[in-house]
């Protein structure tokens, strides 16, 4: 049997040699198909891990409280995609942040809300801006290094705001911006402060801080009433356990919401959770693309085989003249299309390792090599092998010999 | 005397059903012993080529019986038939039906492949088998690049190089000119000689010569047979002598 299969091996090398432009296609058929789906893999993994890492570094002392969702629910993130506002009503509101101050293990809790609004400085203007609303705290639980200035204060008034590195260049042309005024939301308010520049713009709360403007959470809410409390991070003394902690918090939020529990209190991996399940999806779909070019290539590969049936029917007769079973033959083809979508899928994973490689030079992602990608892509190349090798080594197989001896080349 | 190889008992080959019934073998008995060299000769379509395909186990009778060896081979498995035609049965073709695309060696050692030899020794027969046909330092031309006495003298080479029971030949000399056409015939004879039997389709009346037996068809069925050798006359293998004793010997065992 092993001799038998060395013997077809050798015999599918020889064909696929003799055809090398035609093999060489085909394989780029599947290769294709591949590499997108490395491609796609690579990107997303990085940025999932780059979300996952930021939480890691932050430490293990972050809670997060959010409104609550079924999460997992793909229809509810779907629902959320299709909304203007990426958040869902929430029911969090400064008198919890107040609350979960309170608790003993706490020592920092912010806010989050956040709007957009157009933001014109002289002759620089931004059309959807991207205004947070917060509390001092903030700063104490994200980790942001302020360049020129101070982050929001108790001590300074409400109308003073802080600008992300990018934005005041946006704006003022200047990264010193501290002291100058904008007017939004028909008010006037003051920067107090500049954010040194940021290079990671992933991060688990969804917000790119570089182009972010900061403002007082209660300014917000009197600007625009409806204003939403999306998101409260909670910094912990991390002397206690988190779980025991986030219990507590979800104990003191229920007798606030007068029972209501439409919040969730995550910590540790989960908080990675909703940008990671939204990206789950993303990546779902593209890879399902990607999958269609693969249907595709491995189209490709069965037209292929199917012309190599046909042009050595003459062979295939002589074979089963001299000896070869059904057997054989099926063998011999089926191992033809397997080495040709193998190869390709080879071909695929170096393909798109290499354009991960190069997209990262000009982007923020790092490419992710998982195995468990590589083996998925290889193991996909191998079933494209067998299920469009099939019927093709099954034409070539049943056929009858003397009929095939009959067909001249 | 001589061994039975061949036992057909009322083969009948049918092709069509109802108006457009035919019949390509009728009825056919046919004894072949060890050691014969055939010739069939008859008219186009008198199902001398449908004789053949059947005793080479290419194709199957509609009914009647075929005993290759003592061994029933009227509907055994496809599969198996594959087997016996690998181990029993060598082919000679008028067109030769050599692959393009391996050299001759290769070509040779084609139907070794089938019976799982180790590639070497595959490689090692073949090249003995090619060098029989002097044509050892042509093993890696291909086909396309030899005349067509030779790609014959390789065929031939390729259907004894599994050592089996029967040589089956249609019309090997079809395609050839009278030179080559001769090289042939003695290599077929020298074959014969040793021993091997030969069953051989032909349209030349002028080969029979070589045969110990010829048998006219017509029309599905024999017209006349006639044996120029006597059955204990006829070349016998060597090797049947001593498989015979190897066997008993290793009975008693």
């Amino acid at each position: 049997m092993a001799l038998l299969f060395r013997t077809h091996l050798r015999l599918a090398r020889t064909s696929i040699r003799e055809n090398r432009t035609r093999s060489f296609l085909t394989c780029l058929g599947i290769a294709i198909g591949i590499a997108s789906i490395i491609l796609i893999l690579s990107l997303t993994g990085s940025i999932s891990r780059l979300i996952s890492n930021e939480v890691y570094d932050i430490g293990t002392d972050l809670i997060v409280v959010r409104p609550s969702t079924t999460k997992d629910e793909v229809t509810t993130i779907i629902e959320e995609l299709t909304t203007a506002n990426s958040f869902q009503t929430s029911n969090l509101s400064l008198g919890d942040v107040t609350t979960i101050k309170g608790l003993s293990a706490v020592t920092a809790a912010a806010p989050i809300a956040t709007t957009s609004n157009t933001i014109t400085v002289d002759d620089n203007t931004i059309p959807s801006a991207t205004i947070l609303g917060t509390t001092p705290d903030f700063i104490k639980i994200e980790p942001l290094a302020i360049s020129t200035g101070a982050f929001l204060s108790n001590k300074n008034p409400d109308t003073s705001i802080v600008l992300g590195h990018s934005i005041s260049i946006d704006l003022f042309n200047t990264p010193n911006s501290v002291g100058k005024t904008i007017e939004f939301y028909g008010k006037r308010f003051i920067v107090v402060g500049v954010l040194e520049h940021i290079e990671e713009t992933i991060n688990f709360d969804n917000i790119d801080f570089d182009h972010t403007i900061f403002m007082n959470m209660s300014a917000l809410s009197e600007a625009i009433p409806s204003a939403q409390i999306q998101q409260i991070n909670v910094k912990v003394d991390s002397t206690d356990t988190l779980s025991a902690i986030a219990e507590s918090i979800e104990a003191a939020l229920t007798i606030n919401n007068s029972g209501d529990t439409n919040f969730t209190v995550s910590y540790g991996g989960q908080i990675a959770h909703p940008a990671s399940s939204l990206l789950n999806i993303v990546t779902g779909m593209l890879t399902l693309v990607a999958g269609i070019s693969l249907v595709v290539g491995g189209i490709g590969v069965m037209n292929i085989m199917l012309v190599s049936v046909a042009e050595r029917t003459h062979e295939i007769g002589i074979r089963k003249a001299v000896g070869a079973s059904s057997y054989n033959i099926l063998m011999q083809f089926i191992l033809e299309s397997l080495i040709l979508s193998i190869s390709g899928g080879f071909l695929g994973i170096l393909l798109g390792y290499t354009f991960a490689f190069l997209i990262s030079i000009i982007t923020p992602f790092t490419p992710y090599i998982s195995w468990e990608a590589i083996a998925i892509t290889f193991l996909t190349t191998v079933a494209i092998g067998l299920i469009f090798g099939v019927y093709p080594a099954l034409k070539a197989a049943y056929k009858r010999p003397i009929d095939s001896l009959r067909h001249f080349r | 005397m001589s061994e039975t190889v061949i036992e057909l008992k009322g083969l009948t080959k049918r092709y069509g059903y109802g108006d457009t019934e035919s019949f390509a073998l009728k009825d056919f008995d046919l004894t072949v012993k060890r050691g014969e060299f055939i010739m069939i000769m008859g008219p186009s379509g008198c199902g001398k080529t449908t004789l053949l395909n059947i005793i080479g186990l290419l194709d199957r009778p509609t009914y009647g019986e075929y005993e290759l060896n003592g061994e029933d081979v009227a509907g055994i498995s496809a599969r198996r038939q594959a087997h016996l035609r690998a181990k029993k049965i060598g082919f000679v073709f008028q067109n030769f039906n050599l692959i393009e695309d391996i050299s001759i060696l290769e070509n040779v050692a084609l139907p070794l492949v089938y019976i799982k030899q180790p590639s070497t020794i595959r490689l090692k027969n073949a090249s003995n088998a090619l060098d029989r046909f002097h044509l050892q330092e042509k093993e890696y031309y291909f086909p396309g690049q030899l005349s067509g006495g030779q790609q014959q003298r390789v065929a031939i080479a390729r259907a004894i190089v599994a050592d089996p029971e029967i040589i089956l030949a249609d019309e090997p000399t079809g395609n050839l000119d009278s030179r080559s056409s001769h090289l042939v015939m003695e290599e077929l004879k020298a074959i014969h000689e040793e021993g091997n039997t030969i069953i051989m389709v032909t349209h030349n009346p002028t080969l029979t010569v070589y045969a110990t037996r010829v048998i006219n068809m017509l029309d599905g069925h024999i017209d006349t047979d006639i044996k120029t050798v006597e059955d204990h006359n006829l070349p016998q293998p060597v090797s049947v002598k001593f498989n015979k004793k190897h066997k008993k010997k290793r009975r008693k065992h």
